[in-house]
Parts: C-alpha cells; structure tokens; sequence
C-alpha cells in the first residue's frame, strides 16, 4: 500500500467506529469496543490493527480526522474540572439565579434549573470593574481585587476558570487584560473568557457559555494531548483532527482552546455523513434518523448543508453555542412500554443494555421496543448485531403478552404493533418539532434512517409525515466516521455588531469583518491549508426592532444597497420560520465569518464490493400495521443486492449493522451508489 | 383490570393524544418565536391550548398556567356568542374583557376554528399572549393607582376578528388607535393567528385521516381518562377539608390594610371543592381578580396535588368546583380594576397548596415567596425618544419534606423569565450595579427555604416614572413543620439627597438622575426544626453565604 491514506476514528460511548480510505480505490471498516477509561486507547489499536489486518503504514496517513464524546461525558458525567468563576462586582450570582423559570410547570417540589454544579457560591468571585453598554469604560479593572480573587480560587481548589464581565461583547479589553495577568501569575491555571467564547448580550447566557468551556478545558485538553502524543509516538505525521458541532474538522491544538465547541462532535460526523450519503443518491434534503437504545438523533440537511442551530442543549441545560441541529428525544428500541389507567404508554424510560430488553434474557422484567420487533417478526433472533448476540422469542412474546396484551384485553401481537405505533408517533413529533424549528417542510425532504434500529422505523416515520422517499446508506452503522473523512475543516468567527439597518455603515460593518477574517484566518494557518482552498461565507444576525431573538441570514458584502438586501433577506427568513413578516424596522445584531477548506461532497468508495452470496436469505411471517395476519415476507441479504435491483414491499433487508422494514405500499431500488432508495407512489 | 374503551382501539387513542401533546407545543413554538414585544420574548408570557367544540381543554403546551386556565372561560363566552355550527375556515374571534370571563386587559385570547374539509368545526385552536400595551392611563397598561377598569385600558368583548382569512379592518383600526405601540400589538396578534393556523392544520390533517366521528369520539375518551384518573388520584387524598389563611401586602391605594385570603378546600368522593368565602371584600386598587383566576389557581393546584403523568386537559379540571363570594377580592363587582391581579391569583394557588399540605406533605412544600414583583421604569432618553421597560422578579420557593427550596425562582401559575440586566442597560438609561442572591432570607429549617434576590438600579438621566408592585413586605412565606418563615421583602429609594424612602410593597415614584433604587424580594419558607438540619449542609450554606454566621448565632 502505498500513498495516501485516510482514517476517520468516531469514539462513542459503548463502540470505536474505525473507517479507513485509500481515495480512488477502497474503505474499509471495523468496529471496536470502547475503553472507557481512556478512550484514546482505541485510536491507537485501530492504528494496530490497520497494520496487522490491512497491512497499512502510519506513514502512509494523510489525513487523521477524529470525533469524540470527551466534552459531552464531562458534563454528564459532572467530570469536568473544579471551576471557579470571576464577574463584575455585583453579579457572581448570575450562574445562580438564570433566568428564574421553571421547565416542569406543573412542579411544586423544585429543583434548581441552571447547571449551579459548575461552580457552586464559594467559587464564585467578584472584581471591580465596570463597562458600558457602548464599551466605554467606566471602572478601570482592579488588579489586586483580581489577585485577591484567584488567589483565593485556587486556595479553594479551582482548577479551571470562567472570567465573565458585564458588556464585554462590546469591550474585550477588562477580560484580556485579566486573563493576561491570570496567565502570568498561574501559568497552569486554564483560563476561559466570554468575550472569546460568546461574544454576545444577556450575561446569563454567555456565562453558562463560558462556564462550561472552562468546565471541560482541562479534561479536553488532556486527552486530546495524550492523543497526539500517541499519535506521534506510532509515527503518525499528520496532524490530528477533531469534529466540532458544527459539522467542520480543526486541528486538534485549536480544539483544545475552545472545547465548547466539541459537544456534538460525534453526532455531528454522523450528520455530514448523511450529507454525502445523500449527496451519492443525489438527494439533497434530508432528514437523518438515527435510532439507538435509549434515545433518537434527528437532523436536518438542506441543500447538502447541515442546518445549524444557534443554541445546543448539553444534559439538561441550554448552552449558546452553534451546533448542527440535533433533536435528541428519549425514544429508542429500549423504550419501556406500560399500561398506566388502559393507556400504552412507551418511554421515555428506558432498560438500557443492561438489563436491557427481556428478550436479551438478562433478567429485563419490562416490555420494550425491541421484544415488540422480535413478536411482530422482524428482527431475526439468531442475526441480531450480525449474529453476535442470540435474542430470545419466547421471553419477548411473554413479557408483551403480560405487561401489555392481558391488560389492555388485546392479542400479543396488535399489543406489539401498538408499541410500535406509539414510538412512532413521539418520533414523528420530535422530527417535526425539528422541522417547524427550521421553518422547512418535511415533506420535501427524504428520510435517512441511522443507527442500529433505524431502518426498522424508516416508512412507517416517512408514512406518518407524508414524506415519500427514503433512502438507506450502504453503510449507516459507521456513517458517522465515514463523514469524518468528508468534512471541510471549519473556523467560525462571530461578533456583536449593534446597528440599525436603516443607519448601517458599510464601511462599518466591513472593518468589522475584517477583524474577523484576520481571526478565522490565523486559525486557518495552523491547519496547514493553503489560503487559496479556503472559501468565505458571511452571517448577520438580525432582528426587528423590539424583537429580542434574532435570525441568520446569509449575505456578500459588497452586494450594492446591503441595507436593503439584508432586510428583505430577514423578511423572507422570518415570513419561513414563523409564518409571517411585517415591514417594520430592523437591526443587525452580530456578524458571523465562517471558513471552510478541503471538504468533499461523496465518498464514492463507499460502494462497497458485491457479497456473491445469495439475494434471498428466505421468507418469514411478519405482522404489519393495518393488518389482521401476518404476510409472508422476503428477507433478502443487502451486501449481495445488485445496483439496479429493484423490489416491492412487503420485504426486510438484513445486513450485519441494522434491519430494514420495507412495508406493503413501498417499492425499493439500489442505486449505482449501492442506496437503497425506498419510495411510494 | 380491565377497562371499556367504547370500542375504541387504545393504541390509536395513545397515538392521538402523543399527536395533540405535540401539535399543543408546535402552537407554542410558532406563538413565541414569531411574538414581538420582549415581554412575550425575554417573559415567555404567552400560551396556547387546543379545546373540544364543547369547549373543554384538549391539550396544552408547556406554558404558563394562569393562561392555560384562563383560556377556559373565555372559550366558553367565545362560543356561546358565536355557535361552533356557524363558524367558518378562516374565521378567529378574539377578545380580552374580564367581566365576560377574561383576566386582565394586555391578556389578549385569538380562538380559532378546526374546520374540516366538508365544513365541520371539530375542536378549537386558542392563543393568549401578554400585550406590550392595551392603552389607558399609563404606559405598559398595568397602573397600580388604578381604581376601575375604564383606566385600565382598551376593553375588547368577544369580536370576530377575521372572517374568511379577511381581517376585520374596523377592530383593527380600532385597536391601533387605542394603544401606544400600534406594531407591536399587531406583531403579536399575528403571532397569536399563526400558532391558530398550526393548530388548525394539524389537528385537521389528523381528522382527515382518521374521520371527525372516530376524533370525536377519542377526543372525548382522553377527557374521560384523565378525569378517572385524576379522581381516582384525589380519592387516594384522605378525605376532608382543609383550609389556609394568607395575605397580600396591600391594594396599592390603602397601603396600611392588607388583603385576606381565606380558603377552605374539601376532598370528597374525587371531587375538589374550593371555597374562599372569608376573604376580604373587593379592593379599590387593581388586585382584584374575575373568576377566571380563582380557576386557574385550582387548575394548577389539582395537577399539582394528583399524579403529574396524569395527560393534561379538562378532564383533569372536570372534579372541581368553585365558590366565590361575589364583590369579594376572588369576585369583584365591575368595574372595579382588576390589571394587578396575578398576585392575587399567585396567592390563591399558594393557599389553595397551603391547605392540602397536611393531606399530601411530600407533594406540598412549605409556602413559596409565592410573589413576582413587577418593577416598570418610564420616561424620555436623552435623545428625546420614550421607553418604557420592566421587568418581572421571582422569590424563593418554599424547602420541601426532603428538599432545600430552590433560590429565586418562578412558582405556582406563573412561569416568565426575568430580564437580562445587558437587556435593561441597552434599552433605557439604567445602571444595574448588582444581582444577587439575598444572603439569609431563606426560611430556617431541617430543610433550608430558597433565597431571594437583591437588585440595585441607578437612574443615569431623569426623570423616569418608577413603578413598584411587590408583595411579602408584609406577610412573609410561612414555614412547615417547624421551619421557620422567609425573609420579608424591603425595597427602599436612595435619593441624591441623601434621603432614603421604604417602598410600601406598592408605590409609584419619579425618579431623577442619580437616585437608586434596592429591590429585594421574599425568601421561601423552611420546614423542619432548623436544629435537626444535616451538617454538611448547614457548613456548605456557610461557606456559600447563603445563611449568614450572625443569623445563626441569633
């Protein structure tokens, strides 16, 4: 083997999906369990076993892209660094008090809502400074205060720390000052401050911002170190890359300086890999479903771009930092099913892998989704997971039987369907709830199921939203390090930009810009990408006047009458998102630069090399929906279906990372991608 | 055991009200992201619900209670005066008037019609949002020196609002001329009309897929479900009646007499009985509250009593039942001013939950702030341009059985978010020199009450008109089981001069360029003898400054 090699290593929490890709010729791919001690451990076995197995060289690797749950399991794991944060004299409370409203309305018996775990009151420091909204200073920063207050931070244990002034998206100058003399006086301390993590009004907001990088920081930093030792020590001379959760690729020591941005790096690998499945069948909306134990990811793609959202949601907290649109609901194949007052009612409880669904026969003493897909036929329990695992039929069918059918005074069987329709129809709300989110329609655009169980749900979610194309990658077990290996690198910049439209300067707005893109394009520089490659695309945000939550709007500068353009760009944005726009002023609020070098739009390799054995592996009776018996039904073998073979529903598509459910009324075809693509009339 | 579903298939039933539960929150979503004004943004205060022809409600989104059960009466007024039969596609009424069943005037509900494809009505889509501005006699149309509604604002009894999708250009021209901010009020009316038109879609498309007599007849089964359940819940209360006794400060006018509030609430055979005779008579100030809030306080209180997984809608509301003495604060005569009246109703709901506590201890904790002070600053920039911003300020919440109460945060029928002090700062001549949390006004106890806050303003140009409208300056959040009381709220105006005014709980003052203003508001009770509080707990407090060592000693 000799030229160029690339390897996409996506670290879940149970599994290590390993893709490698020599361009032009092949991909190949493997799974391994996670260490969850030390989950770099399994990057170095997969640079093991790509030379055993594949009789590949490290010094082969051109590319070393990398996605990863460290960030997320931080959080919720609450292993993140002993934090301490530092505000304006007056406002330490901040973190505490949040915004005063509840999530549960209907509770009494109250939990605090803001993530106060971060830093409890003891480490919270004042100084005293002071800034106006204008950015004019008011009180000079004070230094011995400061001293005072990380000196006593760090006697009380802080290992990390969030500075956070008042109006400092409008004056950055008190928070570099003290993150200079922080620096100076603990040069080991990790330092986090707003106006580089958040730029942006509402001082609760950008402080959990804040908060939670410097959370985070040190965890991060330390294994994204360990890695790129190891790395170099197996010869690797590439520099690594991590996915961030906005869908783009960063050299790993500018990943360290802003892991706020990694939260959704493993979903967001899984969502530019939908992209260039999608791209492969020429499909350019798509909504991706993956489905896994305990709960489900939905996104959205439009026009081959991940949609992107302004705020995230880490555990139970809102975090204003952009990431790809993830919608997680708690509905998965281990959703526990109940009767509660002769309602079924399915989740959002879940039986996890351990015990996990009684048909594992590990002592699971509740009905989930997954016994329901055993009795109704389709799953087969010898080939669960590739056959790795033997399910057992006799426990789904008794636990379905007990826990729902005799309660509801209904047959196993229409219990069984029942729990599938009622997982379907959360899922179908969560993909809507994302949908109305963005202002789209889904029944433009085609459903892409992920994930171990997402194919068992795919047309009976895309019948349920009227939407009559899906389409299953050849590859949707490992689809999100496949995506790893196409995504661009990515370097966004943003700032508070406060400016009517009606007295926008564009001289103004413009030097604004260029400070951003000096920005992005330092960052560019360490990724060792030649300027030429990079493309530039510019955001406003903007609202109307009185208006407190603004939209993106895309835009070029030197459009002639900008002012104009962005406003009827905002109109037509709003009039989507929210169903109406009156003519009334408006205002820019922020301005974005977003640059991107080196993606690409399809892994062709992932047409995989034809299995020769048979088509058909046999028939078996499987329960539908709308049904009174079961309908004799094809199994056929993916890996063997020809491009250009084409079937009709009924029929399930067996192949060793999922099961596809193809109901009556829908037709499938392979494409010259090896797509399935399922459609109905 | 096994139950009758009428012959109906309880997957499909699940599958409907899984359907309704997000269709209600779509409502939601399109309400509050398309809404103008800040209050409904930065607040949240604005609702959606969908409702049975009969006027019974089907399911509500995550929002704020005191509109989820107001939203019932003014339904029921909405359709007894324009019949359901006679309703069209396109059509939405709309309509704020208290006496005929609606809350405070800048409560503005839009009820639209589901229409099927063959002309049938099959439920209703609802929308309540919280105006900017009503008119009257003074900006934000909340005046605390208000005496009878006629100053209170612009009055809307139920109206057709559009007709065949056509705006009623009259009621419009009508409310434009009357209110302030013209834009604004229409922004979030349009607002109110897309999250009907949601409602309307969806709900439609599912009739059209399942048929209006097999909808009808699930909608009505999921009413009866939660009714059962709820009942069955209430049974399993120990029977009797219970009552509880609590005040607000003052009616704003009479700043020495404070309002009683005397309920007693029977439990009996699953059925929820309210009765507040014994309350004070109606007030000459703005804090008397219509019927509509007494129901949305025992609302909230009976979802907070039974099984939370009980699904949300009328059924729930079906076992109760209301006395209100008439010309009474929870019954005022018209036209007596009612704008003020959510700390009415928020101090309805804290008696109503204060009284089942000895039923239901591990439910109820001990009595919240219960208060959301609403502060209001008013006057002209120095450029000459007119503001008015304000903002809405919780307490704590009372300890529970086996919780600390939680520091400065909504309870009880209200749920809005309070307003970034970068918000304030931008939008009026403001500093805002500090927000914290109130170092000891939690309740003592075994079980700590949350904390209030403290909040200091400065006026950088005046002069600004001032407006104050607390509670628990007076009458503090008790404490259960031996816990003690919270701290009582005191706000007081630092003048130039050196000269320093109490605020009492209600008060209207101009500021000028230079003066302060400290806010605090009331901590929660605390329950349990504070001896027995775990140690580790008492130390964190402590080091945290949430008790203070000299409160300690005491």
């Amino acid at each position: 083997m000799n030229g160029r090699l690339e390897i996409g290593v996506d670290i879940g929490g149970t599994f290590t999906d390993v893709v490698a890709r020599v361009p032009g010729k092949q991909i190949r791919f493997f799974k391994l369990p996670t260490t969850r001690s030390d989950p770099s451990q399994a990057v170095v076995a997969a640079l093991k076993h790509m030379k055993s197995e594949w009789s590949l060289q490290p010094s082969d690797l051109t590319k070393f892209a990398h996605g990863t749950t460290i960030a997320t399991n931080a959080v919720l794991e609450r292993k993140g660094a002993a934090l301490g944060i530092i505000t304006t004299k007056g406002f330490r409370d901040i973190l505490e008090i949040g915004r005063q409203s509840r999530r549960q309305m209907y509770d009494v018996v109250l939990e605090p809502q803001p993530p106060v775990f971060l830093a409890p009151r003891r480490l919270r420091q004042e100084v005293s400074e002071r800034v106006s909204p204008s950015g004019e200073v008011l009180t000079k920063l004070d230094e011995a205060g400061l001293r005072d207050a990380i000196d006593k931070l760090v006697r009380d244990g802080a290992k990390s720390v969030a500075i956070v002034f008042l109006f400092s998206f409008a004056n950055p100058s008190h928070e570099q000052q003290a993150k200079e003399l922080i620096a100076a006086w603990y040069p080991d301390l990790s330092v986090s401050i707003s106006s580089e993590v958040d730029p942006h009004f509402r001082e609760y907001e950008r402080t959990v911002a804040t908060a939670f990088d410097a959370y985070v920081k040190p965890t991060v930093a330390n294994y994204l170190k360990r890695l790129e030792d190891s790395l170099q020590e197996e010869a690797v001379d590439v520099p690594l890359q991590v996915m961030q959760s906005r869908g783009g690729l960063t050299a790993s020591e500018v990943a360290r300086m802003r892991p706020i941005r990694l939260f959704l790096s493993g979903p967001a690998g899984g969502v530019v890999g939908g992209r260039i499945a999608g791209a492969s069948a020429d499909v350019d909306n798509i909504i991706t479903i993956d489905i896994g134990g305990t709960s489900a990811d939905i996104a959205l793609i439009s026009k081959r771009k991940p949609l992107i959202r302004p705020e995230g949601v880490i555990g139970d907290y809102a975090v204003r930092v952009a990431m790809v649109d993830v919608n997680t609901i708690g509905s998965g194949g281990g959703s526990i099913a109940r009767v509660e007052g002769g309602s079924l009612r399915v989740g959002p409880q879940s039986a996890g892998s351990e015990p996990g669904p009684a048909c594992y026969g590990r002592g699971g003493s509740q009905a989930t989704v997954c016994d329901a897909s055993i009795v109704l036929g389709y799953l087969d329990p010898d080939y669960f997971a590739g056959g790795s695992f033997k399910l057992n039929p006799a426990l789904a069918h008794s636990i379905v039987r007990t826990n729902i059918a005799e309660p509801l005074g209904i047959s196993v069987e229409k219990a069984a369907l029942g729990i599938h329709r009622v997982l379907n129809a959360q899922m179908a709300e969560g993909i809507r709830a994302v949908s109305v989110r963005q202002g789209i329609d889904q029944r433009e655009f085609s459903l892409m199921p992920l994930g171990g169980a997402g194919g068992l749900h795919a047309t009976a979610l895309a019948s349920e939203l009227n939407m009559t194309k899906v389409v299953i990658p050849r590859i949707p077990g490992v689809l999100a390090a496949a995506g790893l290996l196409a995504a661009p690198i990515e370097h966004e910049v943003s700032a508070a930009f406060s400016s009517p439209l009606a007295q926008l300067s564009i001289e103004a707005l413009k030097q604004s810009l260029q400070s951003l893109d000096d920005s992005a394009s330092r960052l560019m520089h360490a990724e060792r990408v030649n300027s030429n490659d990079v493309t530039v695309s510019y955001f406003a945000d903007l609202c109307f006047i009185g208006q407190s939550y603004a939209l993106e709007v895309s835009f070029d500068p030197n459009t002639p009458n900008l002012a104009d353009r962005l406003y009827e760009d905002f109109l037509a944005a709003h009039d989507r998102i929210y169903g109406h726009a009156v003519r009334v002023p408006a205002k820019v609020v922020a301005l974005r630069t977003v640059h991107q070098a080196a993606g690409s739009d399809t892994i062709p390799e992932m047409r995989l090399p034809l299995s020769d054995q048979p088509i058909e592996i046999g028939k078996r009776p499987i329960w539908f929906n709308g049904f009174d018996q079961t309908v004799e039904t094809r199994v056929l073998n993916r890996a063997a279906l020809p491009s250009g073979f084409s079937f009709s529903g009924p029929a399930i598509l067996q192949q060793s990372d999922t099961t596809t459910l193809v109901e009556p009324g829908w037709d499938g075809v392979i494409d010259s991608a090896s797509n399935v693509i399922l459609s109905r009339g | 055991m096994q139950r009758k579903n009428h012959g109906l298939d309880p997957i499909t039933v699940e599958v409907v009200r899984n359907k309704l539960d997000g269709i209600a929150n779509e409502m939601q979503q399109t309400l509050l992201r398309s809404s103008f004004s800040p209050i409904v943004k930065e607040g949240l205060d604005a609702s959606a619900s969908l409702f049975t022809v009969d006027g019974e409600t089907l399911a509500q989104a995550c929002a704020i209670p005191v509109h989820l059960g107001t939203l019932i009466p003014v339904v029921a007024k909405i359709i007894e005066i324009y019949p359901v039969v006679q309703m069209k596609a396109g059509d939405a009424f709309i309509m704020n008037e208290p006496y005929l069943g609606g809350t405070h005037l800048p409560d503005i509900a839009v009820v639209a019609p589901i229409v099927t494809k063959d002309g049938r009505v099959v439920a209703l889509s609802a929308a309540m949002s919280h105006h900017q501005d009503m008119g009257g006699m003074s900006p934000g149309s909340v005046p605390t020196n208000a005496v009878e509604i006629f100053q209170e604002g612009l009055r809307i009894p139920p109206l057709q609002f559009r007709k065949d999708g056509q705006y009623n250009e009259t009621l419009v021209a009508l409310i434009r001329q009357n209110v302030r901010i013209p834009d604004t009020v229409m922004g979030d009316l349009n607002a109110q009309l897309a999250a009907c038109n949601v409602g309307a879609r969806r709900v439609g498309e599912l009739v059209d897929s399942l048929g209006h007599n097999l909808v009808g007849s699930i909608f009505a089964n999921l009413l009866q479900r939660s009714e059962e359940l709820t009942r069955s819940a209430l049974r399993s209360i120990p029977e009797g009646t219970y009552s509880y006794i609590d005040y607000n400060d003052n009616d704003g006018i009479e700043l020495d007499k404070r309002i009683k509030f005397e309920v007693a609430v029977t439990i009996k055979d699953g059925n929820f009985h309210v009765d507040f005779t014994g309350s004070s008579p109606q007030v000459r100030g703005p804090f008397n509250a219509v019927p509509s809030g007494a129901l949305a306080a025992a609302c909230f209180a009976i979802r907070a009593v039974t099984d939370p997984n009980i699904p949300t809608n009328a059924g729930c509301f079906r076992p109760i039942s209301l006395e209100l003495p008439r010309g009474s604060i929870v019954n005022p005569i018209e036209p007596a001013a009612v704008n003020a009246r959510t700390a009415t109703i928020k101090r309805m709901a804290g008696c109503i939950l204060g009284a089942l506590r000895p039923a239901v201890p591990e439910r109820v904790p001990a009595d919240s702030s219960g208060e959301m002070l609403a502060v209001m600053f008013g006057g002209l920039r120095p450029s000459g341009a007119p503001f008015v911003v304000g903002e809405l300020i919780a307490g704590g919440s009372g300890a529970g059985i086996n919780s600390d109460g939680v520091d400065v945060i909504e309870t009880d029928v209200s749920n809005c978010m309070n307003l970034p002090a970068e918000a304030m700062e931008m939008e009026a001549p403001i500093r805002v020199h500090q927000i914290a949390l109130w170092s000891g006004s939690g309740g003592p106890g075994k079980q700590r009450g949350g904390l209030g806050i403290v909040k200091e303003y400065e006026v950088l140009d005046g002069e600004i008109r001032f407006t104050h409208r607390g509670e628990r300056h007076m009458c503090a959040a008790a404490g259960s089981n031996g816990g003690g009381p919270g701290a009582m709220a005191v706000s007081q105006i630092f003048r130039t001069n050196g000269q320093i005014e109490d605020i009492p709980s209600k008060a209207m003052a101009v500021l000028q360029k230079g003066d302060r203003v400290v806010i605090t508001t009331a901590g929660g009770g605390g329950n349990g003898d504070p001896k027995l509080r775990d140690r580790r707990l008492a130390d964190a407090d402590l080091k945290d400054e949430k008790v203070l060592r000299s409160d300690v000693r005491a």
